[in-house]
């Protein structure tokens, strides 16, 4: 139905308009390639450059500035809020936590989804409900995701604990303070990320074992090459495109991690579990120091963009991949 | 033999354990939003409710704001996947068929946008949206959404064009076709499937956001996100509530994308995306 | 499966302009909150609120749209939600609200930008508040905010342990006095001790995650004031706040009469604890005494009195919110009339989930009746002459978040040193008051 139908109401108008492009184009070819690639872009172009582009301009602006909002007093800082931000405990202790929680995510995300894929892989078609099951977990919202998980967690009717205790892993309900204890609530927080987006990595990994030919996989095992060998020398640089896409794109995400931990801990105990994220949405809009956060943001950004492309730089090595 | 089942035996005794460590938050969820209120948060808790209940359903629907925040949310999602595929399609195919210098410069910046963190573009967007008198409906939250789908929905909808062989629309300019009616008319249709895997993608992506939600919207345009967090007020915590709430904005994705698993697996194996 | 979901480019432009369309069609009706209040057209008016704190306004809205035909929207946002619109919406002079209940803690920050309500103070409203409220309401000179409700921290008890024969006759051999409600920090350290029970029951909880219970012990302590004294000096190292975290965390630190978990326990952790039966004392807000579920296993079994005290007597530190209309509003008048109105009916707000109001007199109203038994103990709280708001400072929020509560948190570890942390603590409190 959705091939053209000049009879449609409105229609005209715009018909008129298509022979008149016909015309203008077919004698000179009317645009160039270049320039239809463009046109192409520009709507979305223009988009990203209005609702994106716009406020990291904002961004960087006000970062230079210092903001009262509620007195409406704007005063030009050049970089003083970057020497504040740089100085204070607070953005320092965010920034190294974010950098933890994110290898924390990306390693254990990588290491079980690794696990899992090769599980499939080892069990073929028959594994397949099982990976419609892992899946859905992708679908629900962090929100969610952080209730859920501090549920699972509290202090005092957490399930986890519970469950520990009857098992005889734990003396008792109150043995683990996973979400009150400074020295392991990072890693509790992290937790329901981990659970949402492991099986992102197990199907994308999947998706590259399987694109790894039979035959490649053969040779070693007949070269007398075991089983660990194989994944470290054949299948893993096999997959290096696959896990270099998928580490960065889930390193991104991670570093960005918002919503789960605000619904967890809030950034406690201790801003034990506070994030860069957390910080500056706090510095922002609940401590109302604008031109502050906005400097703690212009450096996240660069920090983010700087460690990506070196991950994209080493790991990913486009082109042709060695055997 | 024997020990090549065994090790079968093995491999599937782990991967059960895996399932059901996976399935397990998720159940108990439903499980607690089927307890009455008291027993959902009592200590020691049970994994069981000792008595089912549906109170929980019925104190969360009654709340105010809960059944149009499930609208919200609905609308705020289909604005910005059409919005997000509308922008996607063109640039995406602008990109791949024609290798040009600004494209891959685009694709640069697009990535780029992906980096940025929602909570620094979070309050200009919000002054933005003010601005243009149009805080707190679900346009200006689904415009806000588009920019975190727009980037992945490129990037998704480029791997689906460089899957189509360019001989494709070769045939039809030869047939007299201009180059757009050769993309509208020949290519389009044929990547229809990566279309809908980037619209469920851009779909989850609104469905499931806070951070802007959190911002842009007050009454009229919140989404259920938000009215979930609500249940936690300054001075207590309605978990039961809470959780069946949880369940039912989760239920409906977690169905539908079981339906849809295979175009959705396509669309993360492909794009190597995470909606 | 590629027919149906193709576009010709002609639904593609008709999409575009559809959705466009949308968008201005939207935006048309956005701003209409507060512009829509044109002369002769149907009143409104939008008032912002905290999720849990709408019910306390809901009759008096419903009363007044009888009265004056001017029809009220609630606005409702989570907490942290709320602080953040309002800032954005304050400084910018956009609004969707011409009404905002407003936290204590927040008046300061807002009081640039929101009208005096000044002439609404007559002697007969302030005799009629909580000395603590009448201070907390005036930001520099001008009474910035109009209290709708107010809480305060008492003391909940277990009534059938407090009133069983066995329990009071091993109590008395162990401590030598009655077994009673406790009104002092030593009754309440010996009480919570006795009913600690292996794991089973807990004297007390030691709330980790909120700042203002310690607050009120500081007071309770006989501290001129809480961080900050009326001049604006940091005085959160001075002996009564030591000897008030002295108490405080060692209630868990050295007596452990406190569940596990200390650290992150906040106010619905704390609620929780108590209704599952598992705590036999609780100092908490007035209003969760009528929330006690039905099928609680401490349902009716729940007795009520003031907050404890210390060398300075019973103190609390109340919990009240502030309405305030806002400079830029348009209906400046009729958000006033409403806010008037709020005050001549604030028995109304009683009658309500919350079930809190913020003049003596309304609660005095109900305090004979049965189900209101928190009210005479509240009214003490607020009365004591030790009860103090918290500091006027718009950095209070920062000072909760970044110094109070990492501070209370690291004082819930068996070795801390309590001077040491206040003694940091003041330095980071100084240089946010700077």
């Amino acid at each position: 139905m959705g091939r053209a139908d000049p009879r449609l109401p409105g229609g005209d108008v715009r018909a008129g308009d298509d022979h008149l492009r016909h015309r203008r184009r077919r004698p000179g070819r009317g645009l160039t390639d270049d320039r239809f690639a463009l046109a192409l872009m520009a709507p979305a172009a223009v988009f990203l450059a209005v609702f994106v582009g716009w406020p990291l301009v904002k961004l960087i602006v006000d970062s230079l500035y210092d903001i009262a909002p509620l007195a409406g007093t704007r005063e030009f800082a050049g970089l003083g809020n970057y020497g504040e931000a740089l100085t204070s405990p607070g953005f320092l202790g965010a920034a190294g936590r974010t950098a933890l929680y994110t290898m924390l995510v990306v390693t254990l995300e990588f290491t079980l989804g690794l696990a899992v894929a090769l599980l499939f892989n080892a069990l073929g078609r028959r594994a397949r409900w099982i990976r419609t099951l892992f899946l859905y977990p992708l679908m629900i919202a962090p929100v969610v995701a952080g209730l859920l998980w501090r549920f699972l967690l509290i202090d005092n009717f957490g399930i986890v604990n519970e469950l520990l205790t009857r098992l005889g892993i734990i003396g008792g309900p109150d043995a683990i303070g996973w979400l009150s204890d400074p020295d392991i609530v990072l890693f509790s927080v992290a937790l329901p990320d981990i659970w949402l987006t492991t099986s992102f990595m197990a199907l994308v990994l999947f998706a590259g074992l399987q694109n790894i030919p039979g035959d490649v996989l053969e040779a070693a095992r007949l070269d007398g090459s075991g089983p660990w060998h194989t994944l470290t020398r054949v299948t893993l640089p096999l997959l290096r495109p696959v896990i270099a896409v998928a580490l960065v794109v889930r390193g991104i995400d991670a570093a960005r991690a918002f919503d789960v931990i605000l619904i967890q801990t809030n950034g406690g105990p201790q801003s034990a579990s506070e994030t860069l994220s957390l910080l500056i949405y706090r510095t922002m809009v609940r401590f109302g120091e604008p031109g502050l956060a906005s400097a703690m943001g212009t450096l996240y950004l660069i920090a983010m963009l700087g460690v990506a492309l070196i991950a994209v730089a080493t790991i990913w090595r486009p082109g042709k991949v060695v055997r | 033999m024997t020990s090549r089942t065994s090790t079968r035996t093995l491999l599937w005794a782990l991967l059960a354990s895996i399932v059901v460590l996976y399935a397990f938050p998720f159940g108990y969820l439903v499980l607690t939003s089927l307890k009455p209120p008291t027993d959902a948060i009592a200590v020691p808790p049970t994994v069981l409710p000792k008595a089912w209940s549906l109170e929980n359903y019925g104190t969360a629907l009654a709340t105010p704001g809960v059944i149009p925040s499930f609208i919200n949310s609905t609308s705020t999602a289909v604005i910005s996947t059409v919005l997000s595929v509308l922008l996607a399609v063109p640039a995406a195919y602008g990109i791949t068929r024609y290798g040009t210098a600004s494209g891959r410069i685009f694709v640069m910046l697009a990535l780029v946008t992906r980096m940025v963190p929602p909570v620094a573009v979070g309050v200009p967007l919000v002054n933005l949206m003010s601005r243009a008198g149009i805080t707190d409906t679900p346009t200006a939250l689904a415009l806000a959404h588009t920019t975190i789908s727009l980037p992945l929905s490129i990037w998704l909808m480029a791997s689906f064009f460089e899957a189509v062989p360019s001989s494709l629309e070769e045939a039809a300019q030869v047939d007299g076709c201009s180059r757009l009616q050769a993309m509208v008319r020949v290519v389009v249709p044929v990547v229809g499937g990566g279309i809908a895997v980037t619209a469920i993608f851009a779909f989850l992506a609104s469905w499931n956001e806070f951070l802007f939600a959190l911002l842009l919207t007050a009454v009229r345009a919140q989404t259920t996100p938000i009215v979930i967090a609500n249940f936690q007020t300054q001075y207590g915590l309605q978990w039961g509530p809470m959780t069946a709430l949880a369940t039912l904005y989760s239920v409906p994705v977690v169905l539908f994308t079981l339906l849809l698993q295979r175009r959705i697996v396509a669309g993360m194996t492909l794009g190597a995306v995470k909606g | 499966m590629s027919h149906n979901s193709g576009l010709s480019r002609r639904d593609l432009l008709k999409w575009t302009g559809v959705s466009g369309l949308a968008v201005m069609a939207t935006a048309c009706g956005a701003g209409g909150t507060t512009s829509g209040s044109g002369a002769g057209g149907a009143k409104a008016l939008s008032v912002l609120v905290e999720a849990g704190g709408k019910a306390e306004l809901t009759k008096i809205a419903e009363a007044f749209t009888e009265k004056t035909g001017a029809k009220v929207t609630f606005i409702e946002l989570p907490y942290d939600g709320l602080f953040n619109r309002l800032s954005s919406e304050l400084s910018s002079g956009t609004l969707s609200f011409d009404v905002a209940a407003l936290d204590a803690i927040w008046l300061t920050a807002f009081a640039g930008a929101v009208r005096p309500l000044t002439e609404l103070f007559t002697a007969d409203v302030k005799a009629d508040l909580f000395p603590a409220l009448v201070t907390e309401a005036q930001v520099g000179g001008q009474f910035v905010g109009m209290p709708v409700w107010t809480n305060a921290e008492i003391l909940f008890y277990r009534k059938d342990l407090f009133e069983d024969a066995g329990e009071q006759a091993a109590f008395k051999k162990k401590h030598g006095y009655e077994l009673a409600p406790p009104t002092t920090w030593e009754q309440f350290n010996d009480a919570a001790a006795f009913f600690t029970r292996d794991g089973k029951l807990y004297g007390t909880d030691v709330k980790g995650a909120v700042e203002t219970e310690f607050l009120a012990h500081v007071l309770q302590a006989g501290s001129p004031g809480v961080v900050l004294d009326a001049t604006g000096q940091v005085i959160i190292d001075n002996e009564q706040h030591l000897k008030a975290l002295t108490f405080y965390s060692d209630l868990d630190n050295k007596l452990k009469v406190s569940p596990p978990g200390a650290e992150q326990l906040d106010w619905a952790g704390a609620q929780n604890l108590f209704n599952q039966g598992k705590t036999a004392m609780m100092r908490f807000w007035a209003h969760a005494f009528p929330l006690i579920p039905k099928d609680s296993p401490v349902h009716g079994k729940v007795g009520v009195a003031p907050m404890i005290g210390g060398a300075a007597g019973v103190a609390g530190i109340p919990g009240p919110w502030y309405l305030s209309v806002p400079k830029a509003t348009k209906q400046a008048d009729l958000a006033t009339e409403f806010v008037k109105f709020a005050y001549d009916n604030n028995a109304m707000a009683i009658e309500s989930s919350l079930g809190l109001a913020a003049r003596k007199s309304a609660f005095e109203q109900y305090a004979d009746k049965p189900g209101y038994e928190h009210f005479e103990p509240l009214l003490e709280t607020l009365n004591a002459t030790a009860t103090k708001p918290r500091p006027a400072t718009a950095k209070w929020q920062q000072i909760v978040d970044t110094v109070l509560i990492p501070t209370l948190q690291q004082s819930l570890t068996p070795d801390a040193d309590y001077a040491a942390l206040l003694a940091a603590a003041k330095g980071k409190v100084q240089s946010l008051a700077q």
